[in-house]
């Protein structure tokens, strides 16, 4: 269980610096030592007046099982929010001026980004969960022409150890 | 006096307070306030506001019946594009930079794919303009669109989504108490909804309604906000307005 620290929090109050035993939270770049971070040790987390620093879990639970009925009509929302994305990433490429295109931009991310929600919604929010494992492994079992089956593969292997 | 509620961020008017911020005096009725009003909080317009009902009336929901659910079927790569760019983000929040990278990599993988699909089509043409001119004829509104390239489609989909697609997720999950679902359906409904007010803007007015003012696209709900006073937190999902990122013009 190493800490992290959020540099959007931290107000650079440096308690951590001073009770740290491994001197993992003093860095030039903000980010605790992953390395030297004595797992579990959890001094930091408590002295932060911030609330800036917490520890990482070594694994996590399997997602809330969620009712097919209820993914479905996540899914097909969510379909149509993605190819709502592609229509305005289509206008924000041929738009005839800045102000179209900007326009489109905006609506074409926030269509990616409702999208994602939907879908990680509809049981696939945890990247370590059975479900992305499943995905993950039926694509490299037959990948789509130009499928970059290395990083899916690469990722099986990695996710599998916080699982 | 009656209160009016802002069904996308909340907000509610009171007649009897008014708004004297912007110019409406206490005690104005609903009916005398322009039709160009818009939500101080979010931007939302005058018809996004409800009526609060003082007595609150026991709302039994009605019982629909459903048709068979339509066969969802395989992912699109725009559905599996988005899956893996969301993953990104988890493993971003779990500090596993290089988990992240990988799963964007999976992503643009898809992203690109459906980019190629497009490209091949050739550019809408503007027949919203030319459908809606006709119906002006007939009875006024819709107003005619001169500014269409394409967005009219995109109305079109987002119209099913409201009047058809939130509603039966909505019930789908309201029947297995499935409140993560429902939390994301309440976040995109109201984006949705916001967004179709700006797209039929867009389509009377075109480019003037983003003339002297900025665009914000909310990090986490979506949420577009057009206007150059960013609220505190974002009209729907509430997360500060440091994760509301503006679009630029290139
Ligand atoms: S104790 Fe907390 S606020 Fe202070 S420097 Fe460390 S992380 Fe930042
Ligand atoms: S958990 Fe302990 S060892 Fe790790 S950074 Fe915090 S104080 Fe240092
Ligand atoms: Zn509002
Ligand atoms: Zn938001």
């Amino acid at each position: 269980m190493p800490a992290v620290r959020n540099i959007r929090l931290c107000t650079k109050d440096c308690m951590c610096l001073y009770v740290c035993p491994s001197g993992a939270t003093d860095t030039e770049n903000s980010v605790i030592d992953v390395e030297k971070c004595i797992k579990g040790c959890r001094a930091c987390v408590d002295a932060c007046p911030s609330g800036a620093i917490s520890l990482l879990p070594d694994a996590y639970p399997p997602q809330q099982p969620k009712k097919e009925t209820v993914t479905d009509a996540l899914r097909l929302l969510a379909r149509s929010k993605a190819a709502q994305e592609k229509m305005t990433a289509d206008i924000m490429e041929s738009g005839p001026s800045s102000v179209t295109r900007q326009f489109a931009e905006a609506m074409s991310k926030s269509n990616r980004l409702m999208a994602e929600d939907l879908l990680r919604e509809s049981g696939y929010m945890l990247p370590q969960s059975e479900e992305v494992r499943g995905l993950l492994e039926s694509l490299t079992k037959s990948p789509p022409e130009g499928f970059p089956t290395d990083a899916a593969e690469k990722l099986l292997i990695l996710l599998g150890k916080t699982t | 006096m009656r209160k009016f509620k802002c069904s996308i961020c909340g907000f509610i008017f009171e007649e009897a307070a008014g708004l004297p911020e912007k110019g409406i005096s206490p005690g104005t009725k609903w009916e005398d306030i322009s039709a160009g009003f818009v939500c101080p909080w979010c931007g939302a317009s005058k018809t996004a506001f409800v009526e609060v009902s003082e007595n609150v009336a026991a709302t039994v929901p009605a019982i629909q019946q459903e048709g068979p659910v339509e066969q969802v079927g395989e992912f699109t790569v725009g559905e599996l594009s988005a899956l893996f760019s969301n993953l990104a983000k988890g493993c971003e929040k779990q500090h596993l930079p290089e988990e992240m990278g990988l799963f964007l990599q999976i992503s643009d993988y898809y992203r690109s794919t459906m980019h190629a699909a497009s490209i091949a089509k050739p550019a809408p043409e503007n027949t919203y303009a030319a459908e809606s001119q006709a119906a002006m004829k007939d009875d006024g509104p819709p107003a005619a669109s001169l500014h269409d390239y394409g967005f009219h489609a995109v109305s079109e989909l987002l119209r099913e989504d409201l009047s058809d697609g939130f509603a039966k997720a909505n019930r789908a999950s309201a029947a297995e108490r499935d409140r993560g679902a429902l939390r994301a359906l309440v976040w995109s409904e109201k984006v949705s909804r916001m967004a179709g007010s700006h797209l039929d803007r867009y389509a009377r007015e075109g480019d003037a309604i983003l003339e002297n003012t900025k665009v914000y696209v909310c990090d986490i709900c979506g949420f577009v906000y057009l206007g150059n006073d960013l609220p505190e937190v974002c009209p729907v999902c509430k997360v500060p307005n440091y994760k509301m990122t503006q679009i630029g013009r290139r």
